[in-house]
């Protein structure tokens, strides 16, 4: 049983570290129920839990590799797995998962410090963990850092658009007017631009001393109506000023591939209102100079000439400070708000406080409360004109007082807004960088430095290279065999590097000598199968088990054997008849499923034949076990969770060593119908094959489907270390009690139907179930025709035994 | 204190207690002398159980591999290296990255004291479980808001939903339009009160005296009802009394209300058994002062307010600190001005108490310039003395400042916390349904294969 075991082990380690098959299902389960413990490598660092522990999180992906038992589905789930070490691989930060891991282990979700939200993120995303199972202690700062990063990639992701959004394909001289876009906006991008930008900067501070210097009385003119109007010179140079800033508007606005968004971005809107006035100012003084109501047009006048001064914000535009400065104000208003409500709130009280204090005071300043507020302003913000001022005691505590609490209220809230600004000015000055950086990406991506690297295309290229290699490597085995094997079947690669199973050479050829006995069995030398079956034992022992069991009943069962045989054969007939037609339509992955089973037969054949019996006789033992097997292939592939096939598994080897001289007959029942319930039961699981058996796909796509008998040996060798996986796994199964019960049952169960199918064994009524079988069998289902079939090419070299054995 | 490190060269696992564990994947070979300082430990009782005894091992740890002598527990490997430490050092320090809730779940595992717990990281742990309680204390109040069905009898039903009604704006459109209709009336009084100290808008009463003018005072009064309903409707609908009277906020509220009562009730005294008017007057302008308490009202509605007195309540220490510096301060100065100005003949610092009062504008910088120094020493000193004020103040407002910018952005992150709380719990409870679910499904699942299985076997 040890060496068993460790054969099985070899089988597995080999099958996964050339990476050329994926291991069998039940391999899979197997490993699976052997240990309670799973080791998990997640980016190199080796993590060991309990099965169970995954359990608690059951949809989850850990959660889900618990009920993974095909290649493909385990594949999704993680990056690469070994069933022989019981090791996951994961390629993802390791960092995050033992936080992750401990989540399973103590149902709490805590989250390591040093990690950064936003990766935390996608780690939990891939681990399929909702991160609302996040611990509140964890989860405030998690948030606070994530909704910060979204807020970030959100204003980057804005930025992308906008930069993205500046396209102008849409109308005619789009070059020219992108040209003049960069010049205008854009000062870093030309010696020209930034030129303009700094005679732009020279008109706004030369128009902003101009407006303020007309106001000096010394520099005034009086018009005729004795009122200060503006200086001639002055008016001249504001007149250049506007003049340039409305060229600037317009040429700005002429050159924007967005008008509409344009004329809404806040910064234009601060140049329209620092054009307008002016204008208004001409419009209104011409046209009104007749009017009587000169009066009304001079105090908007008035009001237009102070919007002159929003000219002054032109400034932002070359300015970041301010930008952020405004940013930050908008973004703050909630703190702003708060300021002056306590602002607020501390002027009413102490105003009312000083109120009633000074109030009885002689020639007291403090006449009522709103007379008082603005002696609590200026104290509150510490400016403190002194021309209020209390006089009482009373009034000078609550001043003094005051002038604390001022202090106090103004403090708390201005960090908050100080620290918006910084970290928005920091964000901007990063911006600019990363702006520079991507140039610089895109620029080394022009050039081909730097190739995007999809990570999808990358493993998939990779996979192709693996497949090829496989192949070259095949077909230079090929050549191998067919120089000195088997030259006249050309099978082509019975050993190959897709199994190391077979461990040793001799079982390499051994089983490409069987292989011509098997095909042809009229040319079957009893001698040489004896051979063969030594080196066979000596190379598997799982053949070995076979054939302890086989021994203990092989007399009796082989004379039943020859007894046997004639009600075989009219199936096998049909088997052929229905199969010969069909053999062209037989897909890869069913021929694959048919022709694996033949080995553990031959094998079983090769001893038979070893006990110095008839050939011929001895191929119809083997054809029975064929037939079982071939339910348990694809049970196996089918319903891999069900331990169905694991039973049917089980009852097989089982059966015949039951010492019973009605054995061999009972046997063949069995395995009729079991075809039977093939028939019903099959074609539904067969419905459920096709995704289960995409393992086989990829193996059996790699085989050129030339034609099922030259594919039949390549996976022959294939297989078999899957079946011989199959029987480890039986010995190793605890249910031996279990198995012996369900071999009562089926012992009982087979001795019911018997008598029914002992009168079909006769001859006479042998054709009778023939056509029976025949019409059942050519009403099944399409998969279960494709069953049907693989049995053909065995039973095909049966035909002209059946015709000797007719004649 | 500190234990000698066991030479290791020593024949190890021969010995009688030594054992290796398998910590998620970590293996570690511990000696049974060193487990077996901490006799209550997961480990000193699993090297004190001998290998024979597989069901007490199996109660110890997750799983035994009798072959390589090995016990496997599911635990967190990172926190175990931690822990390891207290048999060699007696005493275990937290690694930095590790959240000490779940370290500590993790010695509680290991039944490891916490008190062996290193000063450096207790602090740590006890702010973080500061924090939790918090977050639950808030939960809680969800939660209590959440199940209405408890009530039994239709008055209890009734408290509850005027309760909600008056005390959580949140919980419907009512409660919202009351606090907003609550809001304005605190803003209205505030404004009237003000308002109605403009001599303008006075009238003359019977004697001459200047009162106020009557449309004012029946808004007044029309805000003290409104006021006073809301007041007594809180007091009747709320479950706890006791608490209820003693909380910030009601006291205000009383404040508010009370001097409107008692001047009322003075006048009428006053009127009708001929009390000194002139008493029963002061004592009006006394209790007319107290009606500023009614600004505090706003505290109710706005967060950023109980943030400011949560935040001075909790530095209260740095507050006082201010206090001091300043009061030195201010001594000092007004001493130093005092003397110094003596010299000049028209000197404004004529005492030093009233030269405080200088020291204050001159040190918080707000210089009304009522009092100012005339000597060149006296300004010399005004100098000093403003300068030193503005250290003094800004030194120990900074950690107040620091508390208010904790609380403010804190008060924002409890708030979802506390409601990711009750999301996770209810989650848990419908997780929990839902395993069961699903265990039971699989349980049926498990029926069919088998009798499927069975069927099969039977074919």
């Amino acid at each position: 049983a040890a060496d068993d075991a460790s054969l099985a082990k070899m089988i597995k380690t080999g099958s996964r570290l050339t990476t050329t098959l994926p291991p069998d299902t039940i391999d899979i389960i197997r490993t699976k129920t052997h240990s309670r413990r799973v080791r998990l490598n997640v980016g190199g660092l080796l993590h060991e839990v309990l099965w169970r522990t995954l359990d608690r999180l059951p949809r989850t992906r850990l959660g889900k590799l618990r009920d993974c038992n095909t290649h493909e589905s385990i594949m999704e789930i993680c990056d690469d797995y070994s069933l022989d070490n019981n090791e996951y691989f994961f390629d993802r930060h390791p960092g995050a998962f033992t936080s992750i891991l401990n989540f399973y282990r103590t149902g709490k979700l805590h989250m390591m410090e040093e990690m950064c939200a936003l990766s935390f993120s996608q780690e939990l995303d891939f681990w399929g963990i909702d991160e609302i199972y996040l611990e509140s202690c964890c989860q405030a700062r998690y948030h606070q850092k994530k909704e910060q990063m979204n807020e970030e990639l959100k204003r980057e992701a804005e930025n992308m658009r906008e930069r993205e959004g500046e396209e102008f394909t849409t109308t005619c001289c789009s070059e020219k007017r992108k040209k003049l876009w960069d010049l205008l906006e854009k000062p870093s991008s030309s010696f020209a631009a930034k030129i303009l930008a700094i005679i732009s900067i020279l008109f706004i501070v030369l128009s902003t001393i101009a407006l303020s210097l007309n106001t000096l009385p010394e520099l005034q003119d009086t018009d005729e109506f004795g009122q200060p109007t503006d200086n001639p010179q002055l008016a001249h140079v504001e007149a250049v000023c506007i003049a340039w800033f409305t060229m600037e508007y317009l040429l700005r606005f002429l050159s924007s591939p967005n008008k509409w968004k344009f004329f809404k971005g806040p910064l234009n809107i601060i140049d329209l209102l620092a054009i307008l006035p002016y204008y208004v100012t001409i419009f209104l003084t011409e046209s009104n100079k007749s009017v009587l109501q000169f009066q009304n047009v001079r105090r908007v006048v008035q009001i237009f000439r102070i919007m002159r001064i929003l000219r002054i914000l032109k400034l932002a535009r070359h300015s970041t400070g301010l930008q952020s400065l405004g940013f930050t104000l908008r973004r703050s208003y909630n703190e702003l708000g708060l300021l002056i409500l306590f602002l607020a709130m501390g002027i009413m009280i102490f105003s009312s406080l000083v109120f009633f204090a000074e109030k009885d005071e002689e020639d007291t300043k403090f006449k009522s409360i709103p007379a008082s507020f603005w002696w609590a302003t200026i104290t509150m913000t510490t400016v403190g004109y002194g021309d209020i001022y209390p006089k009482t005691l009373l009034g000078k505590i609550v001043g003094g007082l005051c002038c604390i609490a001022g202090v106090l209220v103004i403090a708390l809230p201005i960090p908050i807004i100080v620290n918006n600004f910084s970290e928005f000015y920091k964000e901007q000055k990063r911006q600019e960088k990363a702006i520079k950086r991507r140039e610089a990406l895109e620029r080394a991506k022009r050039n081909g430095s730097i190739v995007s690297m999809n990570i999808k295309d990358a493993f998939g290229r990779s996979v192709e290279l693996m497949d090829v290699m496989v192949e070259k490597t095949d077909e230079r085995k090929e050549k191998l065999h067919d120089n000195h094997v088997s030259p006249h079947r050309g099978t082509p690669r019975i050993k190959s590097p897709l199994n190391p199973s077979s461990p040793s050479k001799t079982a390499e050829s051994s089983f490409q000598e069987k292989e011509k006995p098997a095909s042809s069995p009229q040319h079957l030398s009893a001698q040489k199968l004896e051979e063969i079956y030594n080196n066979m034992t000596k190379a598997q022992s799982q053949s070995n088990f076979n054939s302890k069991e086989k021994a203990s009943h092989s007399k009796s069962a082989r004379q039943k054997a020859e007894f046997e045989m004639g009600s075989i054969l009219p199936e096998a007939v049909t088997g052929t008849a229905e199969g010969v037609t069909d053999m062209k339509s037989i897909s890869s992955i069913d021929s694959f499923i048919s022709c694996g089973p033949d080995f553990p037969e031959s094998s079983r054949f090769s001893h038979s034949s070893g006990s110095n019996m008839p050939g011929r006789v001895s191929t119809n033992p083997s054809l029975e076990p064929t037939l079982e097997n071939e339910h348990e292939g694809s049970h196996g592939a089918t319903s891999p969770q069900s331990d169905k096939s694991t039973k049917l598994k089980n009852d097989s080897p089982r059966a015949p060593s039951l010492n019973n001289p009605m054995k061999g007959r009972s046997l063949k029942v069995r395995v009729r119908g079991g075809e039977d319930s093939g028939k019903g039961g099959l074609s539904d699981s067969s419905s459920i094959q096709t995704p289960e058996t995409s393992v086989y796909t990829t193996a059996s796509s790699r085989t050129p489907s030339k034609s099922p008998e030259n594919l039949r040996p390549s996976i022959f060798t294939f297989h078999d270390s899957s079946v011989s996986k199959f029987i480890d796994a039986d010995t190793d199964e605890e249910e031996h009690l279990h198995d012996s019960s369900t071999a009562n049952v089926t012992q009982r169960l087979l001795e019911r139907p018997s008598p029914r199918f002992a009168q079909l064994s006769g001859f006479q009524q042998g054709p009778n179930h023939m056509e029976g079988l025949a019409k059942k069998l050519g009403n099944s289902t399409l998969p279960l025709e494709g069953q049907e079939n693989h049995i053909s090419p065995e039973l095909r070299p049966l035909q002209g035994e059946k015709r000797q054995y007719n004649s | 204190m500190w234990a000698v490190p066991k030479p290791k060269y020593r024949n190890a696992l021969s010995e009688e207690g030594d054992i290796t564990v398998n910590i998620g994947g970590v293996r570690v070979v511990l000696f049974g002398d060193d487990l077996k300082r901490y006799p209550e430990s997961r480990l000193a009782e699993l090297s004190n159980c001998s290998a024979h005894n597989p069901e007490l091992i199996s109660t110890l740890c997750d799983d035994f591999d009798p072959g390589r002598n090995e016990f496997y527990f599911d635990r967190d490997p990172d926190s175990f290296k931690c822990i390891i430490d207290v048999y060699y050092f007696d005493e275990i320090h937290i690694k930095s990255g590790i959240c000490p809730i779940c370290f500590i779940k993790e010695m509680e595992f290991w039944k490891i004291d916490q008190s062996v717990l290193d000063e450096c990281c207790k602090s740590y742990l006890s702010e973080k479980e500061e924090e939790l309680k918090e977050i639950a204390n808030k939960v809680k109040a969800i939660l209590e808001d959440l199940d209405v069905d408890q009530c039994i009898t239709r008055t209890q039903r009734c408290q509850k939903y005027l309760w909600r009604l008056m005390e959580k704006p949140d919980s419907s459109l009512a409660a919202r339009i009351i606090a907003i209709a609550s809001f304005l009336s605190i803003l209205v009084s505030a404004v009237v009160m003000c308002v109605s100290t403009i001599p303008e808008l006075q009238v003359k009463n019977a004697e001459g005296k200047l009162v106020e003018h009557p449309t004012m005072e029946a808004i007044e009064t029309v805000c003290m009802l409104w006021f006073t309903t809301e007041f007594v409707l809180r007091l009747a609908s709320s479950p706890n009394k006791v608490r209820f009277a003693l909380s910030i906020m009601n006291i205000i509220d009383f404040m508010a209300i009370m001097p409107f009562y008692v001047v009322l009730s003075l006048t009428l005294l006053g009127t009708t058994s001929m009390m000194e008017l002139v008493n029963v007057q002061q004592a009006v302008q006394a209790l007319r002062i107290m009606r500023i308490a009614r600004i505090f009202k706003l505290a109710r509605h706005s967060s950023g307010l109980q943030t400011l007195t949560y935040a001075l309540k909790r530095s209260l220490k740095e507050l006082g600190l201010l206090l001091m510096y300043m009061g030195v301060g201010i001594f000092v100065f007004s001493a130093l001005a005092y003397t110094m100005e003596q010299s000049h003949p028209e000197t404004l610092f004529r005492s030093i108490p009233q030269s405080f009062w200088w020291a204050i504008i001159t040190m918080t910088t707000v210089g009304y310039g009522d009092i100012y120094p005339k000597t060149t020493l006296g300004k010399c000193n005004a100098a000093v003395s403003f300068l030193c004020g503005v250290i003094a103040i800004a030194l120990p407002i900074h950690p107040i400042i620091n508390n208010f910018v904790v609380f403010y952005n804190k008060q924002k992150v409890l708030e979802t916390a506390a409601k990711h709380e009750v999301e996770l719990m209810e989650l848990k409870s419908g997780g929990q349904a839902h395993t069961k679910q699903i265990v039971e499904k699989e349980k049926c699942h498990c029926i069919v294969r088998t009798t499927q299985q069975r069927t099969a076997a039977w074919h």
